[in-house]
């Protein structure tokens, strides 16, 4: 027995049934090497249509004109600013887990990363949409990049949040996808060594850039995926915390708090756990995963959803506090009529929302519902649709009553090219991940591998010496074994 | 950078707990391990055999600073000197402003520095092709290949592989060169690490 | 480890010259300050009395100290929470400094209650009645900012600190006494600790994260409002607790105590107190940025005070970007790597700064709105400090000499010791 790493039998174990290396290769890659089933094509064909739907309601938006949406006075950010805050909100659980949770050894990421990390590439793309198409002209999008040009030399506005926001939504889309893949390449060369057809063989050999598997590349690997996590933490509370400067640089009531940078990163980490259960549920069942997605792994993302779900309820309610004890007229009348007030127009969305994100997620307290399979899928859901609202509550009743009675604008409600819009980045967001999950490793085979023996179930029952043992004689064997 | 046609004695390993002590003993018997390629990163590996540690991380650091330094001091140039722009009433040098996409620069730099040069260093790229010693190195076998001079007895080296609890020993001829590995002078030798 | 723990003759040394050079500061401000005279009224010529400088000390001292041997708490709780193993070796550490928390607990509440009954309306403006009736936004607040709601909900949270606190440590020390846990009973006994831990996160919200900071310390300035204040406040102290933990345990290691401890548990507390002075730094970022951006006065004059302005530099600018030196920049340029967190004496010498540098933080917090442009940092002021730090080693020396200093029966114990980062 070597003993460099061991674990409590007090926990669960994160791979469960009798493995063996080879048999969690043959568990995660064989999926890849099937035709795939019915119900692949039938979702995958569901949101390539939805994609189409989505491209035609944008070609709508850029011929005739933003004018195709409802947005009005005094409501210029309506769908299209929600949807994109709720997509980048939920574009942070994958690279929180890859990140966060490797910093923090936390052993369950192992299960879960890979396709948390795809999601945030799939939601940050879905993102991105928004802003652009809501350009109006979409052709001019360039004009965010600061490059010399003919223009004056005029540069773009360093002081605008708007343009941090470019930098930070390109920088984190970027490192995602590097984070991502470097972490895919050592599983590709798995998929390539086992390939069988011609075809296979050359493009799992592109994607694996010829990997190895050498000693000194894994400790290169190591050392990156590290240092990748540790630039990533801070880059994933700065993208939603930059976000949050949009709205918070202002002086919109119920937009100047300072409170949002952290506020608003809780709330995506909360999203972004809600869509990986949504997602991970039904992919552990259709993919017969579950031996690698167990219930241990639900409830530890269920106990994530549950803090910071009060961590965001925490927010809201400082929120409120402060506004009343500001004292400034204004922003008490943001909150106490355009939110809180049920009867106000909007007033049900606000307590959509307390009830979404703060009151439903609350049921995982207890063990039992946190381990129960279909109340945490109702639960991702609700969670999702409390974001949304959030976003919603944030942008809409802000700014559809302005500091003049004689400016409050007509109730708004999207026209059916917004919700289009917004159905076609569901449609590209399941496309992306209906064909990650067919032609990728859904979960991250070397990194399994590297848990099995300390966190495997078979090798785990093993343990009932070491854990019986005498913790004064376990530290000499481990001080002898150095 | 090429090099000739060498030959290495490969055998494979289906347990760490068997390879340390494998690994151990072919050094101390005074093989040169030309590498031994995993499935999975195997924490302590790199020290049994004798690898120097990576500087990757100080390459990012360095990197992370020349995105700081670009970020700033474009920015300080473009609205101090090139083309000041009164925003708001703020100062031209409005340095809290500027904070966020600074930010995002280092971390953008350093990152993508960083797997630069990872790629160049592990000779990684599409494209690329490599000697594999075993297939199932990527699966579920510990592989090690022992480079081998002209005075190394092929047989002896495989009879030690197989006492030490290989399996599948079998000798392989490879290119050496890039693609191979250029790390051979990091490793250290058994003797030198000991001290004898 | 069967044998007590003797605290060594400079341990004691130490703690009772603190002790005794804080007291002799109390008694030289008590005597000097007149801190029981009626307060000067604001806005009268030379209104200034240093009765005003001994509460404001007073109050900054014994939040901050309080605050921080709190945090000890609050990482037994969220470790225990999350699961974590690496910490079990060190654990008894936090417990000890959080033993501390009823002593300051109490100094803090007499304090507080002498500031609020005593009428320091120059601590505390929103206690001048007559002010406050002519002043609708101190009027609108009072609702909040009143003697009897500032008391109760004070003694609350002091006391919610105190006993789930001391359930927690009683929890870990039952284990000393039970002997070795079979499985079943290991797990009942996580389940029970993540329970208290819960409850304990749960109020730890309600009162550090929103409104203790809020009553104590925000309301110095009245009118003066920002959401992040009590995050933040949360962040400095917590960092600041991370670097107390760092420093017994150094102290234990180099006594020779706490054999399991190695540089891997070192090099995660000193990634503890990395991280959260990079948080403390983003809070403190996004606090500042937020409010220079949109530049309202109801809220610019909290920066203005300190900083001032262009054209008259505020009495704390000095310390302003201080406070910005010692706890960001010195913690991420130094602590970056890896090498300083595994190094015993750096940590240790870091683990100094971010304690002094959060101090210094408080100081900014509490002074300006107080003593204005009057602040001293003289013996007085780092007396009062040493009088706390001599309680806490008093508080914490006492607790290792009572109790064994591993918790050797506590299920993830054999993770921490096979640790590695």
């Amino acid at each position: 027995m070597s003993l460099l790493k061991y674990e409590s039998q007090q926990r669960e174990p994160l791979v469960d049934g009798n493995k063996d290396y080879h048999q969690v290769t043959e568990d995660i890659i064989s999926p890849i090497e099937m035709k795939p089933s019915k119900l692949w094509y039938i979702g995958f064909y569901i949101s390539v249509s939805l994609l189409l739907f989505g491209v035609y309601s944008v070609y709508r938006e850029v011929t005739y004109g933003i004018g195709q949406w409802n947005l009005n006075k005094t409501i210029g950010w309506g769908w299209d600013i929600t949807n994109f805050v709720w997509w980048v909100g939920i574009g942070h659980a994958g690279t929180l887990i890859s990140a966060i949770l490797l910093l923090f050894r936390q052993g369950w990421r192992t299960g879960v990363n890979r396709a948390a990390e795809a999601m945030t590439i799939f939601a940050v793309m879905c993102a991105g949409q928004f802003p652009i198409w809501h350009m109006g002209r979409v052709w001019m999008a360039f004009f965010v990049l600061p490059y010399p040009n003919s223009r004056g030399p005029l540069w773009v506005n360093f002081n605008s949040p708007l343009l941090w926001d470019v930098f930070a939504i390109s920088t984190y889309f970027t490192v995602s996808l590097l984070f991502w893949y470097s972490g895919l390449i050592p599983d590709m060369a798995t998929v390539r060594d086992r390939a069988k057809t011609k075809l296979r063989k050359l493009l799992y050999g592109i994607a694996s850039f010829g990997w190895t598997g050498s000693t000194k590349h894994w400790q290169r690997h190591e050392s990156l995926s590290l240092v990748l996590a540790g630039l990533s933490t801070p880059l994933v509370l700065s993208v939603h915390t930059i976000v949050s400067f949009d709205f918070a640089t202002s002086i919109v009531p119920g937009w100047h708090t300072t409170i949002f940078p952290p506020y608003f990163v809780a709330g995506a980490i909360f999203s972004g756990f809600a869509m990986v259960q949504t997602l991970l549920i039904v992919v552990r069942k259709v993919m017969g995963l579950q031996d690698y997605i167990t219930l241990g792994h639900i409830e530890a993302m269920n106990k994530v959803i549950v803090l910071t779900g009060s961590i965001v309820g925490c927010a809201y309610l400082t929120e409120l506090f402060i506004a009343w004890y500001g004292q400034n007229p204004y922003e008490w009348y943001a909150f106490s009529q355009n939110r809180a007030n049920l009867f106000s127009p909007y007033g049900w969305s606000y307590w959509l929302m307390m009830f979404c994100n703060v009151v439903s997620p609350q049921l995982f307290w207890s063990r039992k519902l946190r381990r129960n399979i279909t109340v945490t899928f109702f639960m991702s859901i609700v969670v999702n649709i409390g974001m949304w609202y959030e976003r919603f509550v944030i942008i809409v009743t802000s700014i559809y009553r302005d500091f003049l009675p004689s400016s409050w604008s007509t109730y708004y409600s999207p026209t059916i090219w917004e919700i289009g819009f917004y159905l076609g980045t569901f449609g590209l967001f399941f496309t992306c991940f209906f064909l990650f999950s067919k032609y990728f490793p859904v979960i991250a085979v070397a990194e399994i591998k590297s848990i099995l023996k300390t966190s495997g179930e078979n090798y785990k029952v093993k343990m009932t010496d070491i854990e019986k043992a005498d913790a004064e004689k376990f530290y000499h064997e481990v001080e002898h074994a150095h | 950078m090429a090099g000739g046609i060498k030959k290495f004695v490969v055998g494979s390993f289906s347990d760490e707990a068997v390879l340390f002590p494998a690994v151990k003993n072919v050094r101390k018997a005074g093989y040169k391990i030309h590498d031994v390629y995993t499935p999975f990163p195997v924490h302590g590996l790199d020290h049994a055999m004798g690898l120097r540690e990576t500087s990757l991380h100080t390459a990012g650091f360095i990197y992370a600073i020349t995105g700081t330094t670009t970020a700033l001091s474009f920015m300080t140039w473009v609205f101090t000197k090139d083309w000041p722009l009164n925003v708001g009433g703020k100062p031209h040098f409005a340095l809290p402003a500027w904070i966020p996409i600074t930010f995002e620069l280092t971390v953008l730099f350093s990152a993508v520095g960083m797997v630069l040069t990872f790629c160049y260093l592990c000779q990684l790229s599409p494209f690329v092709k490599k000697h594999h010693f075993h297939p199932r190195a990527t699966d579920d076998l510990f592989v090690m290949a022992i480079e081998c001079t002209d005075k190394t007895n092929d047989a002896e080296v495989k009879s030690f592989l197989e006492k030490a609890g290989a399996q599948e020993i079998n000798v392989q001829m490879a290119e050496t060169g890039w693609w191979i590995g250029r790390y051979d002078k990091e490793q250290k030798l058994y003797r030198e690490e000991k001290g004898y | 480890m069967n044998h007590q723990f003797e605290l060594p003759g400079s341990y004691k040394k130490w703690t009772w010259g603190l002790i005794v050079a804080g007291l002799l500061a109390l008694v030289y401000g008590l005597v000097m300050f007149h801190p029981f005279a009626p307060v000067a009224h604001e806005g009268e010529h030379g209104a200034f009395s240093s009765s005003t400088r001994f509460w404001a000390v007073l109050l900054q001292n014994s939040v901050y100290w309080l605050l921080v041997v709190n945090a000890s708490m609050f990482f037994i709780c969220v470790t225990t929470m999350a699961m974590g193993g690496w910490q079990v070796a060190l654990r008894r550490v936090p417990e000890a400094i959080s033993s501390v928390v009823p002593i300051l607990g109490i100094i803090t509440f007499l304090v507080l209650m002498a500031i609020i009954w005593g009428g320091r309306t120059d601590i505390y403006h929103w206690l001048d009645k007559s002010a406050v009736a002519h002043d609708k936004i101190l009027n609108g607040k009072s609702g909040f900012l009143n003697a009897k709601f500032y008391t109760i909900w004070s003694a609350i949270c002091i006391i919610m600190w105190w006993l789930l606190g001391r359930k927690m440590r009683s929890l870990s020390l039952d284990t000393d006494k039970s002997g070795p846990m079979d499985h079943e009973t290991s797990k009942r006994w996580i389940w029970k600790n993540t329970v208290w831990a819960s409850l304990y996160t749960v109020f730890f919200g309600l009162s550090v994260a929103s409104t203790a900071p809020w009553l104590w310390l925000m309301s110095i300035d009245p009118h003066w409002y920002s959401t992040m204040y009590s995050w933040y406040t949360f962040a400095s102290s917590f960092v600041a607790g991370m670097s107390l933990i760092a420093l017994f345990v150094i102290f234990l290691k180099n006594r020779g105590q706490l054999e399991y401890v190695t540089e891997e548990h070192l090099h995660d507390v000193g990634k503890f107190m990395f991280a959260f002075s990079v948080f403390w730094t983003y809070l403190w970022f996004s606090q500042y940025m937020l409010i220079w951006y949109s530049n309202q006065p109801e809220e610019t004059k909290y920066f203005i005070q300190r900083i001032g302005t262009a054209g008259q530099p505020g009495p704390y600018k000095g310390i302003f970007f201080f406070n910005l030196i010692v706890n960001f920049l010195c913690p991420l340029l130094i602590l970056m790597k890896r090498g300083v967190k595994r190094n015993w004496t750096m940590v240790t010498v870091m683990a100094v700064l971010i304690i002094f540098g959060h101090w210094i933080d408080f100081y900014q917090m509490v002074m300006p709105g107080t003593v204005k442009e009057h602040a001293e940092m003289m013996p007085f002021e780092f007396g009062i400090a040493a009088l706390f730090i001599g309680l806490i080693m008093w508080g914490a020396g006492r607790y290792f000499t009572k109790n064994a200093l591993v918790a050797k029966n506590h299920p993830f114990l054999k993770e921490s010791i096979i640790h590695h980062t």
